[in-house]
């Protein structure tokens, strides 16, 4: 059994020395550099509305537009990198999930020594009571969550189309 | 068998008959139909007019009514902008008290900011998340910051007359201890880096002999610098601030005391142990003498250590010759070094300047 193996074995060998396909044990190809992540296709009717954010993609950051997380963790050595990209991640679900369907921007979340500053553009489309009792119930949660200080600062529009940067 | 049945349906009748009662019950339900009944006979009733004046029905193929029927919501009650009321003359400092976002009804600025391709302009300051993000220093005005300058005038002290200049600093001074203070945005304020200390003092304001600071400068090692003449201690095995500051300042005392100490073996010490070339302990010296005082005709018995205390300065050209052969010895055989030995020797001995045949 054994030698039979070793046959096939150097039947292979001897096959390889002919063919440069069959001496290598893996195969590439060339790398397909097709980047995809935030960005957005154009639409037939060119009716897909996209804010400043979106139309600009990622690889504009620092030269068009700038980053959604202003903190000291993403500077070198800095320090709770992972905690802070946790937060913030949770952060902006938090917010997402809580102002439903209100938020027309991107959550911008900035940080001060211990203290959470929140941005975002909200549509006025519940009233104003209720938002003010979503601001206080946002504050208090995440602040206590996070034990630290939380602000939330606020821009308010009539509509989505107000932040719509251009239809693509 | 057909009496259970018949109980069953029974039971399923009383069933049915209560669900429907209790999905027809309301509180209030008289009331609520009586409320309704008006409300369909007027409705009734305006559709019946609508229809006499009318006189014949639109066919609406495409539902344009519909479409328009679509109200928009607009609020009536949304405020004008803050910033179009202030006044010239307002105290900026109490509009914006603090770091905050940028917010475009507080700001009477006709600001713009993004990107966009050439002969339009840039999106306005209404809702633009861009001028969100950017860190604005609208709290900190000139006029702001003066007055916040002036309410802290009087938690400070004026600075020591007498130290006015670097050397006065450095002369009350001589010790500097260097250490950070890092500012984080985090909910921590500990940064490992922070316990790192630094301490820097200069050679010459310590008091040592050339004993005590050539043992020191063994025991410095690589510390000290010899072009700015500082020995730098850092520390930062301990994990606290302060424990380091101790550390450091422990080893400075430690480095200094112990070299003042003379331990027996160091007498043991010879000519050949020598690190560098000493020109008063080595025979060069005692030839030089005796050669001097034998070309003075004067009594050349000198034990070793009337030797050793001799004057080159005595001698004529003497010091440049001691120069010159411990220059050749503790830096090494060059082109400089062996011309000025040279040219010392020859002074020494009187000898004529050397002809450079060109």
């Amino acid at each position: 059994m054994n030698t039979s193996i070793i046959k096939i074995a150097q039947a292979s060998n001897a096959l390889s020395q002919f063919s440069p396909v069959f001496a290598s044990q893996f195969h590439t190809s060339s790398a397909l550099c097709r980047v995809v992540s935030g960005k957005y296709r154009i639409t037939k009717k060119r009716d897909r509305p996209l804010t400043y954010e979106m139309a600009n993609p990622p690889h504009y950051i620092a030269h068009r537009k700038s980053w959604n997380s202003w903190n000291t963790s993403s500077l070198k050595d800095g320090l709770r990198k992972s905690e802070t990209a946790v937060e913030d991640e949770f952060i902006r679900r938090f917010i997402n999930g809580t102002w439903h369907g209100l938020v027309c921007s991107e959550v911008i979340i900035k940080r001060q020594f211990n203290h959470i500053r929140i941005a975002a553009i909200m549509r006025r489309a519940v009233s104003p009571t209720k938002m003010y009792f979503l601001l206080g119930y946002t504050e208090e949660l995440l602040s206590t969550w996070i034990q630290c200080p939380v602000t939330l600062e606020l821009q308010t529009v009539d509509s989505y189309e107000d932040v719509v940067f251009k239809y693509i | 068998m057909y009496l259970i049945f018949c109980h069953k349906s029974v039971i399923l009748n009383k069933l049915i008959k209560m669900s429907l009662f209790i999905r027809n019950y309301k509180p209030g339900v008289a009331y609520n139909a009586q409320i309704l009944w008006r409300f369909n006979s007027t409705t009734a009733e305006t559709v019946k007019q609508g229809e006499d004046e009318e006189e014949f029905r639109v066919l609406d193929i495409l539902h344009k009514k519909g479409k328009l029927q679509k109200r928009v919501n607009r609020r009536a009650d949304i405020q004008p902008d803050r910033s179009e009321k202030m006044p010239t003359d307002q105290n900026w400092g109490n509009v914006w008290p603090g770091p905050r976002s940028f917010h475009p009804s507080s700001v009477p600025l006709p600001i713009r900011q993004g990107y966009v391709p050439k002969g339009q302009a840039p999106p306005g300051k209404k809702a633009n998340a861009e001028l969100m993000k950017i860190p604005n220093f609208l709290h900190l005005t000139p006029p702001v910051v003066k007055s916040q300058c002036e309410a802290l005038k009087k938690f400070c002290t004026s600075w020591p007359k007498l130290l006015n200049s670097e050397e006065a600093i450095e002369k009350n001074y001589p010790m500097e201890i260097i250490s950070s203070d890092y500012c984080h945005a985090s909910p921590t304020i500990r940064n490992p880096l922070a316990r790192i200390v630094t301490l820097r003092v200069k050679l010459s304001n310590l008091k040592l002999d050339s004993r005590a600071r050539d043992k020191f400068l063994r025991l410095v090692g690589d510390k000290y610098d010899e072009k700015t003449d500082l020995v730098t201690l850092t520390a930062d095995r301990c994990p606290v601030r302060k424990q380091n500051m101790d550390y450091v300042n422990y080893l400075l005392t430690a480095c200094y005391h112990e070299s003042w100490t003379v331990e027996d073996w160091e007498t043991d010490k010879c000519l050949e142990d020598m690190e560098y070339y000493d020109f008063d302990l080595n025979p060069s010296k005692k030839n030089l003498v005796n050669w001097y005082l034998m070309s003075n005709n004067e009594d050349n018995n000198l034990n070793d250590e009337q030797v050793k205390n001799f004057d080159v300065s005595k001698i004529p050209n003497g010091v440049e010759y001691k120069s010159a052969v411990s220059e050749l010895f503790n830096e090494g055989e060059s082109d400089l070094a062996l011309n000025k030995y040279d040219t010392s020797v020859r002074k020494l001995l009187g000898l004529p300047e050397k002809k450079i045949a060109n």
